[in-house]
């Protein structure tokens, strides 16, 4: 469908916040200082599971200096979305029925990092010393620290039910989904290949540590944090803290990223409000940065079991996964594994184990559970490609989805056309050849990677008033996480009232003044905050139609809570990566030398940020394909690379240049078309390098990350 | 931050007085160049100093002067200005391009020669406060543990690595180092100034606590002197070294009169390769020659279970870095 | 380590709804309204912690001040003149957010003390701009999307503007390895390096700073004797675009 013009939707704009950016204006939670505030600190768990036999803080409260200590001896508040059944949010049933808590200080401690003790003192470095003087008496359990090895019968059981993570109903079940009948389906192939992947546990990373600043006005709690979503933030503190949400005001005007951990409220932010409520005054707690890697959350680790049946022609018959992710000892978010929704398959089964190991807490990273398993199934489908002698883009053509799940239709379906561009932008036939052809130690090869990722619609909401001097000020809840949300709903509001983008003003980030927003998370800012504001424009517009613009001390005000659908249909984003690399075999270095792009992110409403937004995401991909992992020793189960050093994050020189071609339709849905694009860049990238891996030197790397050490040791 | 006063002596002598001073009331004082390392270990506790001696005060400590055909080069010049110096990079480039490699601008642009000479290890367990060997406990825990960045030469019981660029390239160039103490100064032979975990675990180096690292006199580089520092990093930028190859050529037209060779990122000192500088000399270095000095490089070195594979990285390096330096120009 | 078991606090922190904080009994002494000695010192020394008396210049500006010693040169930005626009995101130099020109030259204002900027000049983020005006490094950040979440994005126009003084016409690589001490975690590399560049071949565009914000843009200047007690950074003010 060609795309109609359109007056502000559609221009590169540069973010309407970018001067406050340039200039050090912006005012992150950090940089928030309130009269009389002090300073606060958490002591962490040296051990990654035991028994806490005793603490005693007697030593911390006599430093001068020191106002108060919380232990889980004083404080039993559970923190709802730190652990939440099935992945499930912390509702009054899942209350009442579940079996495992998370609380903001647990006894037994269950990983290296959990919160033992919170120290509030008059400045920082008295708050450091005193956690220095609180001694806790441990008594050491067994530990256990990969996903598969939790499974084990003598492995230590971290919860009575043992280490599959329960389900909402308390089940110790695994994430089923069924199509056909694999068995059947293994039967009748020509050929039955099976292999196993991993991958390891990446951290977020986000520039901006966890801090955050509580303050009570009586019994209104005040809280500046770095949070996705305002409202789910807001709503979790009254839920934990057992008090009306009215009482809770969460603000957060800019945030430094936080590409998933920063959803809902975080125990930082409990124990930040507790202590403050405690002493009386304005409590800023700040995180570490090692203490954010390994007490906030990072991706889920997986290991990947793959089965796959194809008739001579390559066409797949059978597709199987039997697969564990890795959570921690909590059960923050869904484990799942995505990857089986990208192909066509008449039996398909992929059994998925949420499992409890004593590592950092595993929970959302920009796009969840799709990293993961695209590299996996990726990389089992271009190695399935390869024993069948075809070109992995033609087995793609083949094999990819062209239906939901082959039963329910999609929206619209460019797929086909992403992959075609992109093979032809990168001249695919030029690059690609037979894998490690290349002679001479620095090897060449060229891998490609697809995806399909949801772009839902849903409920979100929108205020717009018009004042009589012709100023649109839009109320919206994001927070603006660095996708530029402001801007997209300032360009939405202006394209639908047909006004310049000048005379739009925007409030955000204050749940006290600004509506309901799902939150800046699973890519959906864009499509249903987005469509509250066209919502809201349009009875704006039917107002003014009635009433007349507004004169002298009069506003009209508009409002809209939508929660649209896409009919039944189901609407994704779709994308094809197309990567060439060059592996030096003799000294394990990988570059990525070309990187193209291709996306159908419906109508993009910014260009110039929709750009950033797969550019950034490609990059997170190499650095997970290449480098990131934060491993533990195993014999304390203390992690040994928590950081930015450690965690090899990558810098400017490690990042290629990502060309980006934005293949733009319109499927009658979401604002002017527009579908996600968040997490569209990382979900199949770490594929896309695995497989121009492989290409360039004829092995198979199965585990992440894949390093020197590993690129050295397979070539032995 | 732990709480501690900073000094700034305006000599040598007041460093070595404030440091001995601090010693008669019980307390600990750690000598600062940049400071970048000294503090992210004080941050996390691993050194405790009451008293930091701030050698940036000091006037004259960061000069690079000629000296009887050679260059005596100050303790406390910064790498950035080391990898500049016009003098340096021509005549003992090996010193300016390790010191160039060093992490990144901000860092090199305060962090100083002696610094970086002196920088405690980067092995993980020493770093996140294991009661290991090296933090004053009975144990390396990289033995069975995670240790793919650990030593394949001089190891045990320590199994650290030094992490210094600027080391290897200094033993490389036949460096000698300028320590000042009580007793005045003396000069110390780059090679001698190293100590393996055998001899003396607890520190990497002979300085003494009442010590300072001055500077450091390189000999003079003849007229066919060729070197330079190649450094094998697991990011693009910042890392230490996985591996490196400090190599100096003497050479005669084609002829290689000497070489001295020292790897960086294989030992917990750096690694000199005399059999291999034995075999390139008076010799014509032909890519055979080349392969046969990476093989001989990795003679008697002992893999832990995970850092074999730096054996076929550092033959491979030593054979690149040695042909690379023979067809340049 | 002694048996008893310490009263923490007097107040108990339950799970449950509305009980939070209903066994609210009286509070000790320890936990009582403040004092006024109990006003935070982030307003000066610290009793009994060497500290030492420093000159320095900041964005221009001279300043003298006591400052503890074992404060870093980002805390006292942040903290006692502030200037939050220097950012920490790691507090060990392995990051970049907190980089600032000492005396010219990009440092991590993380990993230096603020005892050692005595009688040097640094320059912030918020020192960037001149008499109203953006530098060009800001103007071109702003036109080519440099900022996604902004964290890094302060670090990353101090280093770029270190280079560029050093070197004006760098070419691409030489400004990923002057920045390659800047972490971006957006890893917006691409339009970081793309904005370097374009600034470079235009040195003398920079738009008059007003537009979008209520902020003013001048070199920002706190006098640390003068600090307003208290005074929250813009904590309330709505994100007016205007």
């Amino acid at each position: 469908m060609s795309l109609i013009t359109r007056k502000t939707v559609g221009h590169p704009t540069p973010r309407i916040d970018a001067l406050e950016r340039v200039t050090g204006k912006a005012t992150y939670s950090g940089d928030v200082h309130l009269p009389g505030m002090l300073y606060a600190r958490i002591l962490r768990s040296s051990h990654a599971h035991a028994n806490i036999r005793q603490i005693d803080v007697s030593g911390a409260l006599a430093l001068p200096g020191v106002k108060t200590v919380l232990t889980h001896e004083n404080c039993t508040v559970v923190w709802g979305s730190g652990s939440v059944s099935g992945g499930r949010q912390y509702i009054d049933e899942i209350k009442k029925t579940t079996r495992q808590k998370r609380y903001v200080f647990n006894n037994p401690v269950r990983f290296f990092g959990e919160p033992v003790a919170a120290v509030v003192a008059t400045n920082r470095h008295i708050a450091e010393e005193a956690l220095r003087l609180i001694t806790v008496e441990y008594e050491t359990l067994p530990h256990v620290l990969d996903q598969e090895d939790a499974l084990r019968p003598e492995s230590v059981k971290i919860w009575p039910d043992g280490n599959i993570s329960l389900n909402a109903k308390n089940e110790a079940e695994p994430e089923v989904y069924r199509r056909g009948n694999v068995e059947e389906g293994f039967r009748t192939s020509e050929q039955v290949f099976e292999d196993r992947y991993t991958t390891t546990y990446v951290h977020n990373a986000q520039m901006e540590p966890r801090v955050c600043v509580a303050s009570w006005e009586g019994d209104k709690l005040t809280l500046y944090t770095p949070t996705q979503g305002t409202s789910n933030c807001r709503h979790d503190m009254a839920r934990d803290l057992g008090i009306p949400d009215e009482k809770v005001r969460v603000i957060c005007k800019y945030m430094g990223g936080g590409f998933g951990n920063k959803n809902q409220n975080q125990d930082a932010d409990l124990i930040a409000a507790m202590l403050a409520k405690e002493v009386g005054a304005p409590v800023k707690l700040e995180l570490t940065r090692k203490e954010d890697f390994i007490g906030v959350h990072g991706r889920w680790p997986t290991t990947q079991y793959y089965k796959v049946g194809v008739n001579r022609d390559g066409v797949l018959q059978a597709l199987q996964l039997r697969g564990y992710s890795g959570m921690g000892p909590y059960r923050k978010n869904s484990g799942a594994i995505g990857g089986v929704e990208l192909y066509q398959c008449p039996n398909v089964e992929s059994v998925v184990y949420p499992v409890y190991t004593n590592r950092a807490v595993s929970g959302n990273y920009r796009a969840p559970e799709f990293p993961q398993g695209f590299f996996g199934i990726q990389s089992m489908m271009d190695d399935v490609a390869y024993k069948m002698k075809m070109d992995p883009v033609e087995f793609v053509l083949k094999n990819m989805t062209r239906k939901s799940n082959d039963d329910v239709p999609y929206s619209n379906y460019t797929l086909e056309d992403c992959i075609r561009r992109g093979a032809e932008a990168f001249e695919w036939k030029k690059r690609w050849h037979a894998p490690g052809a290349d002679t001479g130690p620095i090897k060449r090869g060229a891998g490609m990677s697809f995806m399909t990722i949801r772009s839902p619609l849903g409920q979100s909401s929108a205020v717009i008033r018009l004042d009589s001097n012709g100023r649109y000020t839009v109320f919206v809840g994001v927070t603006d996480i660095g996708a530029g949300a402001k801007t997209t709903m300032s360009m939405i509001a202006a394209e639908e009232l047909d006004v310049p983008l000048s005379s739009i003003d925007l409030v955000w980030g204050d749940t006290d003044r600004c509506p309901f927003s799902v939150g800046e998370s699973g890519s959906r800012t864009t499509d249903m905050t987005g469509g509250a504001v066209i919502e809201a424009a349009r009875d704006l517009k039917k107002q003014i139609a009635e009433k007349g613009l507004p004169k002298g001390e009069n506003a009209l005000i508009a409002s809209a809570s939508p929660n649209p659908t896409s009919d039944g249909k189901v609407r994704k984003a779709f994308g094809a990566h197309f990567v060439e690399v060059e592996v030096d075999t003799e000294l394990g270095r990988v570059r990525v030398l070309k990187y193209v792009a291709v996306h159908d992110s419906g109508r993009i409403i910014n260009p110039l940020t929709a750009a950033s937004q797969i550019k950034g995401g490609a990059t997170q991909g190499i650095g997970m394909a290449l480098h990131e992992d934060l491993f533990y020793d195993r014999r304390s189960g203390q992690p040994l690379t928590a950081g930015y050093y450690g965690a090899r994050v990558m810098t400017h020189l490690d990042a290629p240049e990502i060309e980006v071609i934005f293949i733009e339709s319109d499927d009658g849905y979401g604002p002017f078309g527009a579908k996600c694009i968040g997490e569209a860049g990382i979900v199949h990238a770490v594929a896309g390098v695995g497989n121009a891996i492989f290409n360039a030197i004829g092995h198979r790397m199965k585990d992440l990350p894949i390093s020197r050490d590993r690129i050295l040791g397979v070539l032995a | 931050m732990k709480t501690f006063a900073n000094t700034n002596p305006q000599t040598l002598e007041q460093a070595v007085k404030t440091i001995q001073q601090a010693g008669t009331k019980g307390q600990t004082a750690s000598l600062v160049g940049g400071g970048s390392d000294l503090l992210g270990l004080v941050k996390e506790f691993i050194i405790k100093p009451d008293v930091l001696v701030n050698l940036k005060t000091i006037k004259g400590l960061d000069q690079v002067t000629p000296a009887a055909g050679g260059v005596n080069v100050g303790g406390l010049i910064t790498l950035d200005s080391l990898g500049r110096h016009p003098l340096v990079r021509s005549q003992y480039t090996v010193l300016a391009e390790a010191a160039e490699t060093v992490a990144t601008p901000q860092i090199r642009n305060v962090g100083t020669l002696a610094g970086n000479v002196c920088q405690r290890p980067w092995c993980w367990y020493f770093r996140n406060g294991f009661p290991c060997l090296k933090n004053g406990g009975e144990t390396c825990f990289s033995v069975i543990g995670e240790n793919r960045f650990h030593a394949i030469f001089g190891g045990g019981p320590s199994y650290i690595v030094h992490p210094s660029d600027t080391a290897p390239a200094l033993v490389a160039l036949d460096a000698k180092f300028r320590v000042v103490g009580p007793s005045g100064e003396r000069m110390v032979p780059a090679a001698e100034f190293f100590v393996l975990p055998k001899q003396d675990v607890a520190h990497e180096n002979v300085l003494a606590a009442d010590e300072v690292l001055a500077g450091v006199q390189l000999p003079p580089a003849g007229p066919g002197r060729r070197s330079t520092y190649n450094k094998v990093l697991d990011r693009e930028a910042w890392t230490h070294a996985v591996v490196s190859a400090a190599v100096v050529l003497d050479m005669d037209n084609e002829i290689c009169r000497s070489a001295r060779i020292v790897l960086g990122g294989v030992a917990p000192i750096p690694w000199r390769l005399p059999k291999v500088e034995s075999m390139l000399a008076g010799q014509r270095i032909t890519p055979e020659l080349a392969a046969k000095a990476g093989e001989t490089a990795v003679v008697g070195a002992q893999k832990l279970s995970k850092n074999g594979y730096k054996v076929s990285m550092t033959k491979a390096l030593v054979r690149r870095t040695l042909l690379t330096l023979t067809t340049r120009a | 380590m002694s048996k008893r078991k310490h009263d923490i606090s007097r107040r108990q922190f339950l799970e449950g709804s509305g009980a939070a904080f209903a066994v609210a009994t009286v509070a000790p002494a320890l936990a009582g309204p403040l004092s006024a000695a109990d006003l935070p010192v982030t307003e000066g020394v610290s009793p009994g912690v060497p500290s030492t008396a420093i000159r320095l210049v900041v964005n221009g500006a001279e300043h003298r001040i006591e400052v503890e010693d074992r404060w870093t040169l980002a805390e006292l930005l942040r903290d006692h003149f502030g200037l939050t626009g220097t950012k920490i995101g790691c507090d060990r130099g392995e990051c970049g957010a907190c980089t600032v020109l000492l005396d010219g030259k990009p440092v991590y204002s993380c990993s230096n003390l603020a005892v050692w900027a005595d009688g040097r000049e640094v320059q912030t983020v918020e020192g960037l701009a001149h008499d109203g005006h953006l530098d060009p490094l800001q103007q071109a950040f702003i036109e080519h999307d440099g900022p996604q979440c902004g964290f890094c994005t302060s670090g990353q126009l101090m280093s770029a503007k270190g280079l560029l003084t050093r070197n004006p016409h760098p070419s691409p690589h030489e400004v990923q390895a002057a920045m390659t001490g800047n972490i971006c975690r957006c890893s917006n590399y691409n339009h970081y390096v793309e904005a370097v560049m374009a600034a470079s071949k235009n040195p003398k565009t920079s738009k008059r700073a007003s537009g979008h914000s209520t902020a003013s843009n001048a070199a920002a200047e706190v006098s640390a004797t003068k600090r307003r007690r208290g005074a929250s950074t813009s904590a309330s003010t709505e994100g007016g675009a205007r």
